[in-house]
């Protein structure tokens, strides 16, 4: 089973852009008492409250007070209001007064509150490259 | 949001928002209505949940997670979940699919699950597709649902198991 498989082409990470209209149905909401160990994928918006530990894919994703994300990030709109530890990949990224993110920033646009803190690196990147992503690369510490 | 505040001043008075004097003179007011300043930028600042970092979890249509869910609050499921899920109220609805098994106090099936369904009470409706074996202390059926599997009454394992605090 299985043996005549098509090959896939290789996938693109970052999510076509969402068709307008309807959305609020599309809206995903894991609230602040809620845990996820593992890969999270949409193609409309991710609200986090709780604790992520995983992968996200997403149209756009928020991390809201009190949420916290451990993992990579692959969106085009990134908002981060609470903690994450990890890469962020995503055209524009806005930061938070409230944001603690640690790890790597590879952004198009990025927004910066005072009081955010941070303690990454940003690399700034061509939209083609978010576009065309198909692999996050590899870790370098 | 804060972050997008900005003291505005108003364009007909020249007075700061934030600043209003308690003692506003009429004239000001009028203008102010008469001359309708050209629509304010006030985007729909994307504060869509900033209320909602309790309540119920959701899970839209759209969204696909593989792995697990612990939750000590409700959820409701209408996408696709690949993995198992804890939670307190589970509801899984119409067009949804879960693979992988579901525990939970109370859990609501309108969508598809794959694998087990253990709580105290359990209702299938009329769209429900169960593949798997439900264990149960209390189940409704409805006409139409669709289950291949065991139902048995859980005996007490329902109650020792570690259910999830509430904080």
């Amino acid at each position: 089973m299985g043996a005549l498989m098509p090959v896939a082409p290789p996938r693109r990470l970052l999510r076509p852009p969402r068709a307008e209209g309807s959305p609020g149905a599309l809206a995903s909401h894991l609230s602040k008492a809620i845990t996820v160990n593992g890969d999270l994928e949409s193609d409309g918006e991710l609200h986090i409250y709780g604790n992520v530990r995983g992968q996200v894919c997403a149209d756009r994703l928020v991390v809201g007070p009190g949420g916290y994300l451990e993992g990579d990030v692959i969106a085009r709109d990134v908002h981060i209001e609470g903690r994450l530890a990890g890469r962020i990949f995503a055209l524009n990224v806005t930061l938070d007064s409230a944001a603690e993110v640690t790890g790597r920033i590879f952004h198009n646009t990025i927004t910066v509150a005072k009081g955010a803190r941070i303690d990454a690196r940003m690399p700034w990147r061509p939209p083609s490259y978010f576009e065309t992503l198909e692999q996050l690369p590899e870790v370098r510490q | 949001m804060s972050m997008f505040n900005r003291n505005e001043k108003d364009p007909n008075t020249g007075v700061a928002v934030g600043e209003k004097p308690a003692e506003f003179t009429p004239a000001p007011v009028a203008a102010a209505s008469v001359v309708k300043p050209p629509q304010p930028s006030v985007q729909p600042v994307p504060e869509i949940a900033v209320a909602k970092s309790a309540g119920p979890s959701v899970i839209s249509k759209a969204l696909k997670i593989t792995g697990q869910l612990e939750s000590t609050e409700d959820i409701r499921i209408d996408g696709e979940v690949e993995g198992d899920i804890h939670g307190v109220s589970v509801t899984v609805g119409s067009g949804a699919k879960v693979k992988g098994s579901v525990y939970g106090q109370t859990v609501e099936l309108a969508g598809t699950i794959e694998g087990k369904i253990e709580a105290k009470k359990v209702i299938l409706t009329s769209t429900a597709h169960m593949s798997g074996d439900v264990i149960h202390q209390d189940i409704r059926i409805e006409s139409g649902a669709y289950i291949d599997g065991h139902c048995r009454p859980g005996t007490n394992k329902v109650d020792n198991k570690p259910m999830p605090k509430p904080n």
